[in-house]
């Protein structure tokens, strides 16, 4: 008989190392990004 | 024309002939009901049709124009797809309730008064709940009793503001109202709650994903666009429905991003998507009310095909949240297939069907210079391709691996979800075909590089957003939990309402009772005994309590023990005074109430 699996209560995605500081460089630069074209586009 | 009849006519008959029916006879019938409908749909010609005199009035069943034509097409081809999926469904209820189910909203589509639309209406609501009870769990039955009340309620309101409209105007032709005074307002919020507003779409939420199997796939495509349907005949172009829209593409994003039930995400996802069509109702131009007929359409197929394709994981493995399934992309690659090109389709992918649709209403919301709904369906559109385009598949078929290895699901729902499969890419590629169907002539192109780069732009970013969030661990995890959205305020206002009836109303309920089946009794009992004696000691008491003296109250003690025999001394000024008064009263109150008010 196949051994049922324990099944999980909380799925969490843990961080893998050095991709907090990507994404916080990214979340920045697109920020930025999507400031300067807002601001185009309303000049 | 000859040959027709009415489009509910076919599957409200075939739910009766189906209870007979086992075996091959019934998947005979099944899958053949759909192409008459269709076939008598394309016989049909332009106007009314099916008309049936009653109490001075005209029953409309068959108003034929394109806007139904385009909802009746879809909704037969939907029953075809949605029929064979549940082709092995051994439930001869079930398969009543669907086609009794698939006959009203066709009914209603094609109803050219509001007393057909109104019965059509709450025969679809029966249909629906049946669905969710037949899965028999508790859950379920709780869900499914929720579900009815609800759409009892909003049959009560669309009564109320029927009643009105036809007290008004004299006309119960359902067409064109626009918003203005109560009855237009009951008939708004009565079509608001079938499409899932903001704040009344608990229901969808809560019952949808309780349902069955296959009851989810038929529950995906008739209620919402009944009402979809309903706006877009009587209140194109009413400001407010933009707005409403707008908040409905944006709210069940997030609720949808942190939810376990894969079910209960496409459940969000379908709000949003439906909030894309009021958006396009609400501006009302040709342009925006083609778009919502094609956004309708695209979304009957796709959204079908991620419930079948989640329908064929709940119905091999019997697990359908996040934290339990995963890795299943290894022995079901082709239902896979299936729920990525679904997913492809809902994300508005190029080549993909919304693509060709969603952007009819993008683009009208830019004819219209509305720059902050434009932004907002937007920014819609990156989060539906976030919680339906990536989340939906990357848990179910990729992620971790959930050890479990169920094998592909039968084949007619192999066959179901291919049919609608093709359809969704069918519609992306040659969108000219769905163009040619929709209620105004169509002069957009969706296929320029602007549209196709700008498109592109949006989901690679999405995507990168949601690669990052997860190797970051920002992303939410998936919990076994309930998310309480607006329905907090239905349970709570549910405990409220029975600590209300429990207690006050009970209380007062009760001394009621006490006082109608006792004391009422006793009193008359008493009072029948010496009428003339009774009369003075009441007006004794009202006396004495003035005067407020000691050998009076001996005196009313006196005649308390007397009664009921009479009093052997004279009645006082004051106690004969009172009688006269009392009886004056209640000659007045009489007169008041039974000449005055009579004669006005």
């Amino acid at each position: 008989m196949e051994k049922e699996r324990e099944e999980l209560m909380e799925l969490k995605h843990e961080a893998v190392p050095g991709f907090p500081t990507v994404f916080g460089i990214t979340f920045s630069v697109g920020v930025l990004y999507l400031i300067l074209i807002l601001y185009l586009s309303l000049k | 024309m000859s040959f027709s009849v009415p489009p509910a006519a076919l599957f409200i008959a075939g739910a009766f002939l189906v209870v007979f029916l086992r075996g091959m006879p019934r998947s005979f019938l099944l899958l053949v009901l759909p192409v008459l409908s269709l076939l008598n749909l394309l016989s049909i010609s332009d106007g009314i049709h099916w008309i049936i005199h009653f109490m001075d009035y005209k029953l409309i069943f068959g108003r034929v124009d394109r806007l139904s034509l385009a909802f009746g097409y879809i909704f037969t081809m939907i029953s075809f797809i949605a029929n064979l999926y549940a082709l092995r469904v051994d439930n001869n209820p079930e398969h009543t309730a669907a086609l009794l189910y698939t006959g009203s909203s066709l009914g209603v589509v094609f109803a050219g008064d509001f007393l057909t639309l109104l019965i059509f209406w709450e025969i679809m609501s029966i249909g629906a709940a049946y669905f969710i009870w037949a899965r028999r769990t508790t859950a379920s039955y709780a869900a499914g009793m929720r579900y009815l009340l609800v759409h009892i309620f909003g049959g009560f309101c669309l009564l109320c503001g029927i009643l009105m409209h036809v007290h008004n105007t004299g006309s119960i032709e359902f067409g064109y109202l626009g918003l203005g005074g109560l009855a237009s307002l009951l008939i708004f919020i009565g079509f608001g709650i079938n499409c899932a507003w903001p704040g009344l779409h608990t229901w969808l939420t809560d019952a949808y994903p309780e349902a069955t199997i296959t009851g989810t796939v038929f529950l995906s495509a008739f209620t919402t666009k009944c009402a979809v349907y309903a706006l877009a005949r009587s209140f194109p172009g009413t400001e407010i429905l933009i707005w409403i829209g707008a908040i409905m593409t944006l709210f069940p994003i997030f609720f949808a991003v942190i939810e376990n039930d894969l079910r209960r995400v496409l459940s969000y996802s379908l709000i949003n998507q439906v909030g894309f069509m009021v958006v396009g109702i609400g501006i009302g131009t040709h342009l925006a009310l083609n778009g919502a007929t094609a956004h309708a359409i695209a979304d009957i197929i796709f959204k079908a095909l991620l419930f079948m394709a989640m329908g064929a994981v709940l119905h091999q493995t019997g697990k359908i949240n996040a934290t339990e399934v995963g890795g299943l992309h290894r022995t079901m690659p082709i239902t896979c297939t299936f729920c990525m090109v679904g997913a492809a389709s809902i994300s508005a992918f190029p080549l993909f069907s919304a693509f060709a649709t969603k952007s009819l209403i993008i683009e009208a919301v830019a004819a219209g210079h509305m720059p902050i709904i434009w932004f907002i369906l937007i920014f819609a559109s990156a989060g539906v391709f976030h919680h339906a385009g990536i989340k939906i598949p990357f848990f179910t078929f990729f992620a971790r691996d959930s050890g479990l290895r169920p094998k592909e699901p039968p084949l007619n729902m192999m066959a179901a979800m291919g049919i609608a499969a093709f359809l969704c890419v069918f519609i992306g590629v040659c969108p000219g075909f769905l163009y040619s169907i929709l209620p105004y002539p169509v002069d957009y192109q969706p296929y320029t590089p602007c549209h196709i780069v700008a498109q592109l732009q949006l989901l690679f970013f999405s995507a990168l957003a949601f690669t990052l969030l997860i190797l970051a661990g920002i992303y939410p995890p998936e919990m076994r939990a309930i998310n309480l959205d607006a329905d907090w305020f239905l349970r709570k206002g549910a405990n409220v309402l029975v600590w209300f009836i429990t207690k006050p109303v009970s209380a007062v309920v009760a001394k009621i009772n006490d006082a109608v089946t006792d004391a009422l009794p006793k009193f008359l009992l008493w009072f029948g005994k010496n009428p003339p004696a009774a009369l003075k000691i009441g007006a004794d008491i009202i006396v004495y309590n003035f005067t407020d003296r000691a050998e009076d109250r001996q005196r009313l003690e006196k005649e308390k023990i007397i009664y009921p025999r009479d009093l052997l001394y004279p009645w006082s000024i004051g106690a004969a005074v009172s009688s006269v008064l009392i009886f004056l009263l209640i000659y007045l109150l009489v007169y008041f109430l039974y000449y005055k008010t009579g004669a006005a």
